[in-house]
């Protein structure tokens, strides 16, 4: 039967995928031994040019021969790691000189695979190798890897460019990503900007700059950036909360005048949060939140009112912030006395949330 | 040897029918070969894959957190639910929150949990987003490192604990965990990952791994070895193929229509848009995930069900056959109940890859394999009565089965090695290497009686925990 040859086939395909994983567990477990021998080998070779004024050429020759094999920048890492933390300030010295090395690596690591490429600019972020430096080269190595549908290549290209520190080298790669349309998580996004090594003020200024080139998900992750790292923006955020832009920025712009308070935004705020509009509760929602760094009996008058609000994040958020603000079981005596039930649960909740926390600050 | 109750009329039309069904299995075990051989094949060489990116370094490396709840549904649990809460508060991910919903339990699992952890009552509103029993009382410990929720509610069930669960977390994606397992210390900063990369994730499998004989510390592995009971032991290969080769098969296709009750992550906004756990199902894990491709699909909505081979959630398996024949009786009415439930998948064209070829694979080598299986032996023996049996041939065919599953089961074996950095010993390669073919040859067939007999009486049991007996974890 011809059926019994095909089943022959796959069992003999499938003996070499045994055969491949046996393998790769000696060659894994050799590998590592290697990594480990070769490791300590660079280690001295790194400790040996400390110190130097120029480093050595053969030194810088036979870097350039070996670091091209990946497993050979492995090592190297592995013993950066090491002499990062008990040399840092000669290893920066070193690293300096080496940029040259790196520089010529970048191009032989273009034409790599995907994985072996996206390798490179994580070595480079990690050690910071060409901080407050515009490198053509490196640049446009980092750029072909952005275009690359790997989120690691783009993340780890993010990464190197944030390390370097050039304000418009970062501000363009947000807008390469864009253009490539691959989605690009947004709290990456935040999280990356925070990380920036170079001058904030030039970032920011450059990110305002080009704001409206972005897309909506970019847009987003650059406006919680601000709120993480600046309070200077308050005027702008009242603007975008006043024009007509995509909800989703009027949200980040209320979070924004939450964390930092802005008395002209007040009037904006009490809008949202006065007159709920069942259909753009989220408004109202956030806007209470946001409204317990405004404390005045208009805004304790609001945030009550919405604590008998139809929406449940309303409820729970005019709660929270009523919390936040501080005041005594005594001032609700109303809600709890009154006839929303919900009302009454909400704040309830609140205090004995407020008491959990004392009795376990005390117990400590 | 022809017996003599087949006359030549009887055997007339015994022999176009046994002919009839020798085709029948030759594509059917051809069809389940192909099927394995693929899978084996393409999660091999993806895990393979995965470990390169690993070393080097084409992982997001950063904190980024993704607020996660955990819903712990317990019914009966006072032998391990202390220990289990524990494990999960020691996890190395610092924004989550911990809902342990006990399920009405008759022993001291609510007073176990409040007496550890220095819980007090709280007047706790929630809202009932998805219909659940409603709670008996509410405990919340302030001291620890995230927030832990103990809910006691009245008796439903553990879909119906789920939705309590769902509906009093505060973060937008939870993680259901069965109240016996134990999460690896990495295993959420793993499972975020696929949320991370791409925003229309929203369900996201672990990686399911017996316990049994494994000594863990602060969700660390530190002694690994196979099981010593062998009925364990065999269950750890099963585990092995079905999760490192079938799984990450259908992942590539988002084809996934099992996400496992003791691991997995859902994005809560979706899960209570498609309605939640189904209490009335005993497989509501299934169930789930093959409404929300349901669900979606037929609400034009983007979605991903991914699955996370390097998030690892260790969990007893049964120790004895009983035990054993209950977990596989329940899976299999679950089965059935997911499968019928949502037909309207069966080779539909909207549903893609995932209707004629998941869909297809679980109703063929799942639903009715058991069936199949019972009546091929049944058609072996009466083709015994009628002469009509190639004996050698049959043995070879049998054999080559036999090798061919054996084979795969130790593919997927080693193939553990790329995922997990577990020292495989030669005793454990020995080991697994006799008990693979025993597991094929044996445990096999008394499964698929076992499911196959799995409708007898199954509506007394409907709403029922399937409880195993437990054993306390060997956390350190």
């Amino acid at each position: 039967m011809k059926i019994e040859i095909l089943v022959y086939v796959y069992l003999a395909i499938c003996t070499a995928m045994i055969g491949f994983n046996i393998v790769c567990i000696f060659l894994f477990s050799h590998n590592d031994r290697e990594t480990e021998q070769n490791r300590l080998y660079y280690i001295n070779l790194i400790k040996d040019q400390f110190g130097k004024a120029v480093l050595d050429d053969r030194h810088r020759i036979f870097l350039l021969k070996r670091l091209v094999h990946v497993r050979e920048l492995v090592a190297f890492d592995k013993s950066l790691e090491i002499l990062y933390d008990e040399y840092p300030v000669e290893l920066r010295d070193y690293l300096r000189k080496l940029e040259y090395v790196f520089i010529a690596l970048a191009n032989r690591y273009s034409p790599k695979n995907e994985i072996q490429m996206a390798y490179y600019p994580y070595v480079i972020a990690r050690y910071r190798l060409f901080e407050g430096e515009d490198s053509p080269e490196i640049n446009r190595m980092l750029v072909d890897l952005l275009e690359k549908p790997s989120i690691y290549c783009r993340e780890n290209a993010l990464n190197a460019f944030y390390s370097m520190g050039i304000s418009k080298n970062v501000s363009d790669a947000l807008l390469i990503i864009d253009h490539t349309g691959y989605y690009h998580n947004r709290k990456l996004l935040t999280d990356g900007l925070m990380s920036f090594a170079g001058d904030r003020k030039e970032l920011n200024d450059c990110l305002w700059e080009h704001f409206w080139d972005y897309s909506l998900n970019t847009q987003l992750a650059i406006l919680d950036y601000f709120r993480f790292s600046s309070g200077d923006y308050q005027e702008r955020m009242l603007r975008l909360l006043q024009e007509n832009h995509d909800s989703e920025i009027h949200f980040c712009a209320i979070r924004y005048l939450g964390k930092y308070p802005y008395q002209p935004a007040y009037e904006q705020l009490m809008r949202y949060a006065e007159h709920e509009d069942e259909l753009r509760w989220e408004y109202t929602s956030i806007t209470c939140f946001a409204l317990a760094s405004y404390p005045c009996d208009r805004t304790i008058a609001a945030l009550k009112k919405n604590l008998s609000s139809r929406n449940w994040y309303v409820r729970l958020n005019a709660s929270q912030a009523l919390e936040n603000l501080g005041l005594e079981y005594a001032d609700f005596i109303d809600i709890f006395e009154g006839d929303d039930r919900y009302a009454g649960e909400m704040m309830r909740y609140r205090f004995d949330r407020k008491k959990l926390s004392e009795r376990s600050a005390k117990a400590i | 040897m022809r017996f003599f109750l087949f006359n030549d009329t009887a055997f007339e039309f015994i022999k176009p029918f046994l002919i009839g069904v020798e085709f029948f299995f030759v594509a059917y075990l051809l069809g389940y070969s192909t099927f394995l051989f693929i899978s084996v094949v393409t999660g091999s060489s993806s895990l393979f894959k995965k470990r390169q990116q690993d070393r080097l370094k084409n992982t997001i490396l950063k904190d980024h957190f993704v607020p996660i709840s955990i819903i712990v549904p317990a019914y009966n649990e006072d032998v391990t639910i202390v220990e289990n809460v524990r494990s999960l508060l020691s996890l190395d991910y610092p924004l989550y929150e911990i809902i342990v919903v006990d399920d009405g339990s008759g022993d001291e699992t609510s007073a176990k949990l409040i007496n550890a952890f220095d819980m007090l009552p709280i007047r706790r509103p929630i809202q009932r987003k998805i219909n659940c029993q409603p709670a008996e009382f509410i405990y919340e410990a302030a001291a620890q490192k995230v927030p832990l929720t103990l809910i006691r509610k009245k008796n439903g069930g553990k879909a119906d604990s789920l939705n309590m669960g769902i509906n009093a977390c505060k973060y937008p994606y939870f993680i259901c965990i069965d109240a016996d397992s134990v999460l690896q210390h990495d295993s959420l900063s793993k499972i975020v990952k696929p949320v991370l990369e791409n925003e229309n994730v929203v369900a996201v499998g672990g990686a399911i791994r017996p316990s049994n004989s494994v000594e863990i510390e602060n969700g660390r592995v530190i002694n690994y070895r196979l099981p010593r009971n062998l009925l364990a032991c065999m269950q750890v290969l099963e585990y092995d193929r079905s999760f490192l080769a079938s799984r990450i098969l259908f992942d590539k296709f988002n084809g996934s229509l099992i996400i496992s009750g003791a691991f997995g992550l859902f994005k809560k906004d979706t899960v209570v848009s498609a309605g939640g756990y189904d209490a009335t199902t005993m497989g509501e894990d299934m169930e789930l995930v093959v409404k929300l491709h349901d669900y979606c699909v037929n609400n034009d909505l983007p979605y991903l069900i991914r699955y996370a081979t390097d998030a690892i959630c260790w969990s007893q398996v049964p120790e004895n056959l009983k035990d054993l024949s209950k977990q596989r009786r329940r899976w299999h009415i679950g089965l059935f109940q997911s499968m019928w439930r949502h037909r309207v998948m069966l080779a539909n064209p909207k549903f893609g890859l995932t209707s004629f070829i998941s869909y297809f694979y679980f109703l063929i080598y799942e639903l009715l394999s058991p069936f199949i299986e019972v009546f091929g032996i049944a058609c072996m023996i009466l083709a015994f009565l009628v002469d009509l049996i190639n004996v050698p041939f049959m043995l070879l065919f049998f054999g080559i089965y036999a090798l061919f599953g054996s084979i795969m089961s130790m593919t997927a074996f080693f193939a553990r090695t790329q995922t997990i950095d577990l020292k495989v010993t030669f005793r454990d390669v020995l080991k697994a290497l006799l008990l693979c073919t025993v597991e094929i040859c044996v445990l096999r067939f008394i499964m698929a009686w076992v499911r196959a007999t799995a409708f007898i009486g199954y509506k007394k049991k409907k709403n029922q925990w399937g409880k195993i007996q437990r054993q306390k974890i060997n956390l350190k």
